[in-house]
């Protein structure tokens, strides 16, 4: 009874936590926190945090895979695994993201673990589709074959969540560690790795599509600054105008993680048959599940600009 | 070849005709091409029309059993209602009508003087020997005079009939094509991919 | 015989259009508009020119030639009327996915052939629409290889182009630009070139046949260079791969002059005559000729012109200076060389077909997705003058059914070996003919409906066209046997025309100069692919394109300096 009412009391709490990665993270601008004794507590947000950008880098994995590997007829059974992976991922991000309690979690760190050893093994096999296809590592088979990155992003949702554990479990401590790391400057090289590498896929599909539109260049150029930015401020802990710097660019990129999603929907409506020759063009057309990593990814960076700010307050 | 040995069984490129496979002028081409009663001549004369569909139905014999057979002489005897030739010939060879006039006229003139019967009335395997031994300009007959045999029976026979079977989408279903597509085309194009929209080839 | 004899019965406008619509019957372009091809149903404003005072410049033909001029010459400021003998498509409301319904966009009137190989005219080289044959053509777009435009002093046969490839590289780019071509991000052969404007496409199951061929033989392979747009471009939406191709693109993915040079040619000034044939060009005083006598809307009308450019293709132009023989020209306008309608080139179109066990159904994508210019670009093991290009295949039902007949196959066997059609694979080439004076067009005492004398197109092969097609035959057997492909056999075929009014630098060995202007007559130009003087072993609307682009800009010299 205690327990069903702790959930209770916890879950409108866990919801406005739910929404406030996607959007509040994103817009509001949360002024530093005092430096009071509720170091834990905020701990534990940033963990939630950190559940929340897993999740979105889980959906847009689920989605992805699932529109690509639908197009590749699943030809191969292996194509199902990352529809499982990224699955689990989600849920077990879910579940973070409504869990108070600050501990970490068995199962959620297996689900975590596994979707980073499918991201890499995915890669492995993208790898190998490209070089047995005429032509090898070609342009032409960078554009059409498996795309080489793409598992990647389940890898990046799957250390994402990890770290979200780590950080978790050293909610106690004042000062989350991961491999013997502060967490802050872990997760933020994490997240600049993981932007840079998604704007160089979007820059190579960008390329394929010869940047017909001027606004193809925005996630080539944009996140890459994002990442910069983010790892000066892990650089330099100690101050905070590189960090309020990286924030603001990251909250760009977080948005431009949906503003994608609306620049592809138009995309595919300019593809002959638009919206009506769905069964084609959401196959043929930009992919609209593919922008949202970099929401994922900033979301991640923001939760390590906030560990970042404990560290330079500690160092 | 029965119809339900069919190597593509259950495909019917009719039942994409509402989706965005079709356009519209695609539909309504292919609407007037089916509504052709098979019957239908105009062009041809009695005599003509029976020699034709009797050479129809050896140059491409379709299967009893098929429900919707391709109605060829009916769609050659308006191809030269509308004399729509190929946009040239040789110098040897007399326009679309004339052509097709002289030709039918020299097939059943040759059964005639093989086997003292109308060409039609032939069984399908003397048809078959007579076919042959025109395409290899084996003939006897008067009548072929001023018509170059062989090539008369490539580029004019068989070429406007090839032509009018394959144009119909019973030969689509029977070949497993994907039939008209636009707006809507393809998106899987490798070895061994087929989209959800296109023929299942049954596997033996 | 009108146009509505020839399709009486079933409009192919389609059988629910008014008569007074059939784009066939009734021009499109008129009273100041022009149909514009991406919106159903709109127009746009078009500059009209009266017929009784000399425009700057009377086109005729809108083919890969004369639009791509119409389009350069109004963009310099000239005044332009191009007349067309055929209608003014809206592709997406004409344009239905049926081979039989889009016979509408060939040159279907009747034109006699002979000699030794007679050649396949209608479908298979010739278009009569605003855009001409580029309206079907299967958007192969490459370059020559530079030796070619010095053929006889580089490789010892043919004759020598009388412009230098350095220029018409130029030239080239600023086509493959106005295109969007799609193409591969390094291209394999020749000197260095920009890059495509568009990226390649993706290669189909019957363009890897190729590929894995080549790559079991050790040679490089291509994706085509195309001129079908792999992302949107203004109003043209990404190709949708639905393979219809070579009877006309109805989304518009294809980058034909109908939606490209014309539309820039209206916009710039230039009017468009839809259903207008020319049947004679007028020699006027001072020995220059003064405008051409064209049928439209059931009578003969005279338009005057300071200039007139013919731009009919290889068989059309010569037929019209032919048909403008007059005292001062007995033997036909601007032919004191004799050289008008000699020279006729073909390509051939020899290939291998076969059977693979994967499903292939290579009637998805543009037709030819990969190639090889090895044999273009390699000079050694060659018992022949001039080289060839295999290219991948995907013919549509009533194709892929004639290249069975023509091998003699018909009744139960034909309809076997239809069903394997999804199982097909193979190549076909573009390969290099050289020119004689024996293959020609002239005037037979035929007459179309209009009483003009219709062409006669003689044809033969000579002993290095043989050889190049022996060695083209086995090299490809070759491939195709590399890429696991069985049951095969050959086909003969061939593709594109030109020569017939070969440019030269010689008056006694040339009809026209390196800009297309008669030598004969200083007003009167070609600009299409009679100008050709060798082949090339590469499909020519690339080439054409350029050189009309190139003819435009001299023009604008010329008249600069006070030329014209």
């Amino acid at each position: 009874m205690r327990m069903l009412e702790a959930r209770r009391g916890g879950r409108t709490g866990h919801l406005l936590d739910l929404a406030l990665p996607l959007a509040g993270a994103v817009l509001a601008a949360p002024r530093p926190p005092p430096r009071t004794g509720r170091e834990a507590r905020r701990t534990d947000r940033v963990a939630r945090h950190l559940h929340g950008g897993a999740a979105i880098l889980a959906l847009a994995v689920l989605a992805d895979s699932g529109l690509e590997h639908y197009r590749a007829m699943f030809f191969n059974r292996a194509m199902y695994v990352p529809l499982a992976a990224s699955s689990l991922t989600l849920a077990a991000s879910l579940h973070g993201l409504l869990d108070e309690r600050p501990l970490p979690h068995a199962a959620r760190d297996a689900v975590y673990g596994l979707a980073a050893a499918t991201g890499l093994v995915g890669n492995g096999f993208h790898l190998w589709n490209i070089g047995k296809r005429p032509g090898g590592f070609s342009w032409l088979n960078l554009f059409y074959g498996a795309p080489v990155g793409a598992p990647m992003a389940l890898l990046l949702a799957g250390a994402v969540g990890l770290a979200a554990e780590r950080v978790r479990e050293d909610a106690a401590a004042r000062r989350p560690r991961i491999l013997g790391q502060p967490a802050g400057r872990l997760l933020a090289g994490l997240a600049a790795t993981g932007l840079a590498g998604t704007s160089a896929e979007a820059a190579l599909f960008h390329f394929r599509g010869a940047y017909h539109d001027p606004f193809m260049f925005v996630p080539v150029a944009l996140p890459p600054v994002a990442a910069a930015l983010l790892a000066r401020a892990a650089a330099e802990p100690g101050r905070r105008r590189p960090r309020r710097l990286a924030r603001w660019w990251l909250r760009l990129t977080a948005l431009l993680g949906f503003a994608g999603v609306g620049f592809h929907a138009f995309g595919i409506h300019r593809n002959m048959g638009g919206w009506r020759n769905w069964s084609q063009n959401i196959l043929n057309g930009p992919p609209l599940p593919a922008p949202p990593s970099f929401t994922g990814l900033a979301l991640a960076g923001l939760a390590a600009l906030r560990l970042l700010e404990e560290e330079g307050r500690d160092g | 070849m029965a119809e339900s040995m069919h190597r593509f069984p259950g495909y019917d490129v009719l039942a994409k005709r509402d989706t965005p496979s079709w356009n519209p002028q695609t539909r309504r081409v292919i609407e007037e091409r089916l509504a052709l009663p098979p019957q239908a001549h105009g062009f041809f004369t009695e005599a003509e029309w029976r020699t034709l569909n009797a050479v129809c139905a050896r140059i491409l014999p379709q299967p009893p059993d098929r429900a919707d057979p391709v109605p060829i002489a009916a769609l050659l005897d308006q191809q030269m209602q509308q004399n729509r030739g190929d946009g040239f010939r040789q110098a040897d060879m007399p326009p679309l009508r004339e052509a097709w006039r002289r030709g039918l006229a020299a097939i059943e003139a040759e059964a005639r003087l093989r086997h003292g019967a109308a060409f039609h009335a032939l069984a399908a395997a003397q048809q078959d020997a007579l076919l042959h031994s025109i395409q290899q300009g084996e003939v006897r007959a008067a009548e072929w005079q001023g018509l170059p045999v062989a090539h008369f029976f490539k580029a004019r026979l068989l070429h406007d009939i090839v032509d009018a079977y394959y144009a119909h989408p019973t030969a689509w279903n029977e070949i497993g094509f994907g039939g008209p597509a636009s707006p809507r085309g393809y998106v899987r194009m490798g070895f061994d991919r087929r989209d959800p929209w296109e023929a299942v080839e049954r596997k033996p | 015989m009108s146009a509505s004899d020839n399709h009486s019965g079933a409009s192919p406008g389609g059988p629910d259009r008014p008569a007074g619509e059939d784009p066939l019957v009734t021009p499109r372009a008129r009273q100041g508009r022009a149909p514009d091809v991406f919106r159903p149903g709109a127009w746009l404003p078009m500059r009209e020119y009266p017929e009784d005072e000399p425009v700057d410049f009377a086109i005729i033909g809108t083919g890969a030639g004369g639009s791509t001029l119409a389009c350069r010459l109004a963009e310099h400021g000239f005044g332009v009327v191009a007349l067309e003998a055929g209608p003014f498509w809206r592709p997406l409301e004409d344009f239905a996915s049926d081979e039989l319904e889009q016979s509408k966009l060939y040159w279907l009137d009747e034109r006699i052939t002979d000699g030794e190989d007679p050649i396949e005219m209608g479908r298979n080289n010739s278009g009569r629409s605003v855009g001409g044959s580029m309206v079907h053509f299967a958007m192969v777009s490459l370059r020559f290889r530079p030796e070619w435009f010095s053929a006889r002093s580089s490789l010892g046969y043919g004759v020598d182009w009388p412009i230098p490839w350095q220029e018409m590289w130029r030239y080239y780019a600023e086509v493959e630009e106005a295109l969007k071509i799609a193409g591969p991000v390094r291209y394999p052969w020749g000197p260095p070139r920009g890059r495509y404007p568009y990226r390649a496409h993706e290669v189909n199951a019957a363009g890897l046949v190729l590929a894995r061929g080549c790559e079991a033989l050790g040679i490089p392979w291509a994706p085509v260079p195309l001129a079908t747009v792999s992302a949107p471009r203004g109003q043209s939406p990404p190709c949708v791969y639905r393979g219809f191709c070579i009877i006309g693109c109805s989304t518009n993915a294809k980058q034909s002059p109908l939606v490209t040079w014309i539309p820039r040619a209206i916009r710039a000034g230039a009017e468009i005559r839809d259903l207008a044939m020319a049947g004679r060009v007028e020699l006027g005083p001072r020995g220059r000729v003064s405008g051409v006598h064209y049928h439209r809307e059931g009578r003969w009308r005279f338009q005057r012109a300071r200039n007139v450019v013919v731009a009919g293709y290889a068989v059309e132009t010569p037929r019209l200076l032919l048909n403008s023989a007059c005292p001062a020209f007995p033997d036909g306008l601007a032919n004191r060389s004799g050289l008008v309608g000699k020279n006729l080139m073909v390509h051939s179109g020899h290939g291998v077909f076969g059977r693979v066990e994967e499903e292939v159904r290579w009637y998805k994508g543009p037709p030819s997705l990969a190639l090889t210019e090895h044999w273009n670009y390699t000079d050694t093991g060659k018992d022949f003058d001039g080289g060839y290009v295999p290219m991948s295949q995907g013919p549509l039902p009533v194709e892929w059914a004639n290249v069975l007949t023509a091998r003699g196959i018909w009744g139960e066997d034909l309809r076997q070996r239809m069903t394997d059609y999804i199982h097909g694979a193979g190549a076909k080439i573009v390969g290099e003919v050289m020119p004689q004076e024996r293959n020609r067009v002239t005037l037979d005492a035929e007459q179309d409906r209009f009483g003009l004398p219709v062409a006669r197109v003689t044809f033969s092969y000579c002993d290095n066209d043989r050889r190049l097609i022996r060695h083209a035959l086995r090299f490809q057997r070759q491939l195709l046997e590399g890429a696991g492909v069985t049951g095969l056999f050959d086909v003969e075929d061939t593709a594109h025309l030109m020569g017939t009014c070969r440019m030269g630098t010689d008056p006694v060995r040339s009809v026209t100069d390196a800009d297309g202007r008669c030598w004969d007559i200083p007003n009167l130009w070609v600009c299409d692919g009679s100008l050709f003087p060798t082949s090339g072993a590469v499909n020519p609307s690339l080439t054409i394109q350029a050189l009309a682009c190139r003819a435009a800009d001299r023009i604008r010299t010329l008249a600069r300096r006070g030329e014209l």
